[in-house]
């Protein structure tokens, strides 16, 4: 009952906002926050439930909707950052044309994710997911010129990833009969090895595509950087890991452990490749992200990179391992949703400026912003009390420990690459020399400063208390045949190893205090402003240094022939040589009636032509 | 003893990287052939600046320079010294190498508020140093963690003592985290984070006063902790502390009279030198533990 009233509140809330936006625009932006935020409540109400129901029946195969951990999990994720992001664009968007539409489409996508993560069987799977694939599209395009091109790459590459998915529908429905997961759990586990290993690569394909793994990660970076901020944070937030629900559902639920261990031959298995694809993922994506000067790349780069450690965790068939690869989805999520709030506000609040090397020194002008920039880069990073350490932390000890480590060393140069890019990101936007013309910044206003703020606090609440979602994530974890973690709501204890974040945060709480007590006892200090520095006699231009733009020039220089996406340029490339050669074929249609006889002719001398001398007929 | 060893290990820390840091700078004085500052001269300076104004940009320039040290002693907290270990079951190595993150994040946050170029490039060839060293720094401690399997510097210990020590049994990763202490501790020739002749300083160029003695103190600890982490991991720790400080002296005196001889490295040489013979030696480490096991 729940899950019907959610899609229809998603899908309906979606057009009575455009319909409501043609009466007044007030209307429209209350109501639209009102659905958002009726749907986080009623996802809230699915916790723990499990349900299965059917909602149509098409053709003898009933349509189902069902909720379960994993679902509500990855909904829970959906509805959250939805509802900030709807209002944080009421700030953004401002006075900006078409909103109606744009608001439309944001609650579409919302609602057809939603229908990905509770539909329980692979129609209705496949229907939401060419739904949220067609409206992605629509909205990364949504600002026209450039932002269009970016979307014809995805959807060119979504297209690619649906028909493999189709096929593997198709093909699943032939062999087992039936499309529900539930029964096609005890189906394919009579079919043969090679068939569920077309059944992974199929699916895997489109997975991999959607989720920006190496090689097929290009047009993640475009679309990030120019879709508007707040679809942006969706995007990479929540759409971009619904890819992992789908491998996670493929592998774990659908086929099972049983079946995925006996895929090997020799050394190499299904799941050593995506570790390996895993690995180079985050080493690449981390130091290509540390290339880039606009703010919105950085950080899609970086969404490509922490993918890498996701699947890095949940490729690895260990508990431990799994538990950080599915922590690591709910952390990302917080933390570059930050971080894209924080960058768009920026944007804003400068004019559109997403090269951070003409920004700098914003800190006294956006207190709020920086904060939410530093905390979001820490969780980023993993920095002990943030989120992200915990899942780090719980993948680089499931790595260790099975004797794997050079896929940990590349996860470490993952994060030293992440360490880089990120201090550049906080150094150059907000610390440094503060231009000229930003003099008179002003912070952002109310609506896009509570999600920068309620993100902020949730990144430190896990940080120190990582037990609440491992709970959850626990139940997801049995539910697919592994053993549960030890834990409580500090951390983790195993026989293993144990960690602490409460302790962690005693001790540095602790500590800090006594420093600041004993700070406090020293001479006093005077404040003055950002600009009156000391550089030991010399001058202080009013421009900026060389190297205190070009952050890590001398490092750029040797790194930058290693770093080319050459897989991008390989698809620009097929992409090309296909162009040219569809625009030499176009030439056959003269329009002349004789030209198309000849045609027929020809061809029909060619096939007698064939039968003479091969005689296939 | 538990309770004690929170408030013993931050002072034996304390002590030991302030005598370090004397003791540094009177070797190096009597190799140039002067006579040199007392060992106590480093701590009497903290006193006298502590006692005098300084200026200050701001909340952050503030908090990030306290953090860094709160960042340093926490890290202290979690690598035993001797018997004495406070924080032993939280987490292991894997925490220890992200706490020791926090205090160069701190400092970069500090200095980045005020606008102050110098202490940009500083930090940028911090951190591009910090990636260099970080390269053969991590393959080293992996063949570590490979080899005892374990993330727990204290079992790590057991199980040195109970065979050999780590330097014995991973020569070549011991050997190339030995050759990136100095760049690790950031003395000559990897001072170039500090340079003074260029970059006034670099980071702490804005530093005066309390601000200037928070800051070495913190390098202070940072000194300590890297050398006690070569000593636990590859020295095989030891009983008491005061054995743990001879192993400590045996491995600082060598760089001090290296930095007190070599001219200044840029920023590229360093990374070339760390991602060469170090990264080699280490990354050869590494295969040979992982395949041995």
């Amino acid at each position: 009952m729940i899950l019907e009233v959610l899609l229809i509140v998603a899908f309906g809330g979606a057009f009575l906002t455009y319909l409501f936006g043609k009466i007044s625009s007030r209307l429209r932006d209350v109501f639209a926050v009102l659905v958002s935020l009726a749907l986080v409540v009623i996802t809230c109400l699915l916790y723990n439930k499990q349900q299965q129901i059917v909602y149509f029946v098409f053709f003898d195969i009933p349509l189902i909707l069902r909720s379960n951990m994993l679902s509500w999990f990855f909904g829970i994720t959906i509805v959250g950052i939805g509802l900030l992001s709807v209002i944080y664009s009421l700030g953004y968007m401002g006075k900006e044309e078409e909103l109606d539409y744009y608001y439309f489409i944001m609650i579409l996508i919302n609602a057809s994710m939603i229908g990905t993560v509770f539909s329980g069987d692979f129609i209705s799977f496949f229907i939401f997911w060419e739904i949220m694939s067609w409206s992605t599209f629509l909205l990364i395009s949504y600002k026209g010129g450039k932002a269009l091109s970016a979307g014809m790459k995805y959807i060119i590459m979504s297209i690619i990833g649906s028909m493999t998915m189709l096929i593997a529908i198709i093909s699943l429905y032939v062999t087992c009969g039936t499309l529900e997961f539930s029964s096609l759990v005890s189906q394919v586990k009579i079919a043969s090895m090679s068939y569920n290993l077309f059944l992974l690569i199929m699916f895997g394909v489109v997975f991999t595509i959607i989720n920006a793994f190496w090689p097929l990660h290009t047009w993640l970076p475009d679309a990030h950087a120019e879709a508007v901020s707040p679809f942006s944070a969706v995007l990479s937030a929540v759409l971009v890991r619904k890819g992992l629900y789908g491998l996670y559902l493929v592998m774990y639920i659908i086929l099972g452990l049983n079946i995925l261990n006996k895929l090997s031959f020799g050394f190499i298995s299904y799941n050593n490749v995506f570790c390996f694809i895993g690995a180079v993922t985050t080493v690449f994506a981390a130091f290509s992200a540390f290339l880039q000067d606009d703010s919105k790349r950085i950080l899609a780069w970086s969404t490509v990179g922490q993918g890498g450690y996701m699947i890095l965790g949940i490729a690895f068939t260990t508990a431990i391992g799994l538990a950080g690869g599915m922590f690591h989805v709910l952390n990302h999520c917080i933390y570059i949703a930050l971080l894209f709030f924080v960058a768009g506000a920026v944007e804003h609040q400068t004019g559109g400026i997403r090269d951070i090397n003409r920004l700098g020194g914003l800190i006294k002008r956006m207190p709020v912003t920086f904060i939410g920039g530093v905390v979001g880069i820490s969780g980023l990073i993993g920095l002990p009390l943030t989120c992200g350490f915990v899942s780090k932390w719980l993948i680089y000890k499931a790595l260790i420990l099975e004797n794997h480590p050079f896929l940990a060393f590349a996860a470490f140069m993952g994060t030293w690459g992440t360490i880089l890019y990120g201090y550049k990101f906080i150094h150059n936007i907000f610390l440094g020399q503060l231009p000229k013309e930003f003099e008179d910044v002003k912070e952002v206003p109310f609506s896009m400063k509570f999600p920068i703020i309620l993100l902020t606090i949730a990144v430190i609440l896990i940080g120190v208390l990582p037990g609440i979602p491992l709970k959850v994530i626990n139940i997801i974890n049995v539910s697919a045949g592994f053993k549960a973690l030890s834990i409580n709501i500090s951390g983790v204890i195993s026989e293993t190893g144990v960690l602490n974040t409460v302790n962690i945060f005693a001790a540095i709480l602790a500590v800090l205090l006594v420093i600041y007590l004993f700070f406090r006892t020293g001479a006093e200090s005077e404040r003055v402003p950002q600009e009156d520095s000391y550089a030991a006699g010399l001058y202080i231009p009013i421009e900026k240094y060389h190297y205190t733009v070009k952050f890590y020039d001398p490092f750029s220089r040797l790194a930058k022939p290693w770093l080319k996406d050459r897989i991008d340029n390989f698809y620009g490339w097929l992409t090309r040589i296909v162009g040219k050669t569809a625009e030499r074929l176009r030439h056959i249609y003269t329009g002349d009636l004789g030209f198309y006889l000849v045609y027929i002719v020809l061809f029909l001398a060619a096939l007698i032509f064939v039968q003479i001398i091969c005689r296939p007929w | 003893m538990k309770i004690a060893s929170f408030f013993l290990l931050p002072i034996i820390g304390f002590t030991v990287g302030i005598f370090f840091m004397g003791l540094s700078r009177r070797i190096m004085a009597r190799i140039h052939w002067r006579y040199g500052p007392p060992l106590v001269q480093p701590l009497l300076d903290i006193i006298k600046l502590f006692h005098q104004r300084s200026i200050s940009h701001g909340v952050i320039f503030e908090f990030g320079l306290l953090l860094s040290l709160a960042g340093g002693i926490v890290t202290l907290l979690f690598i035993p010294i001797g018997n004495i270990c406070a924080l032993n079951m939280s987490g292991g190595l894997l925490v220890v190498l992200y706490l020791m993150l926090l205090a160069p994040f701190g400092i970069a946050l500090s200095g980045g508020e005020a606008a102050n170029p110098n202490v940009s490039i500083g930090i940028s060839r911090k951190m591009l140093l910090a990636l260099s060293y970080e390269v053969p720094f991590l393959l080293a401690l992996l063949a570590v963690m490979v080899e005892y399997n374990t993330i727990s510097i204290v079992e790590i210990i057991e199980l040195q003592r109970a065979s050999s020590w780590g330097i014995v049994s991973l020569p070549l990763s011991g050997i190339a985290l030995f050759l990136i202490l100095p760049a690790m501790l950031g003395i000559r020739p990897f001072d170039m984070v500090e340079a003074p002749q260029e970059i006034a300083s670099g980071p702490k160029v804005e530093y005066g006063g309390k601000f200037l003695a928070l800051y070495t103190i913190e390098r202070a600890f940072h000194e300590f902790i890297v050398i006690a982490l070569f000593v636990n991991l590859f020295l095989g720790g030891a009983n008491n502390p005061f054995t743990f400080f001879i192993k400590m002296l045996v491995i600082f005196t060598p760089f001090i009279c290296i930095s007190a001889v070599f001219p200044r490295f840029r920023i590229e040489q360093a990374i070339r030198f760390c991602w060469r013979l170090p990264t080699i030696l280490a990354l050869i480490g590494l295969i040979i533990a992982s395949v041995w096991r």
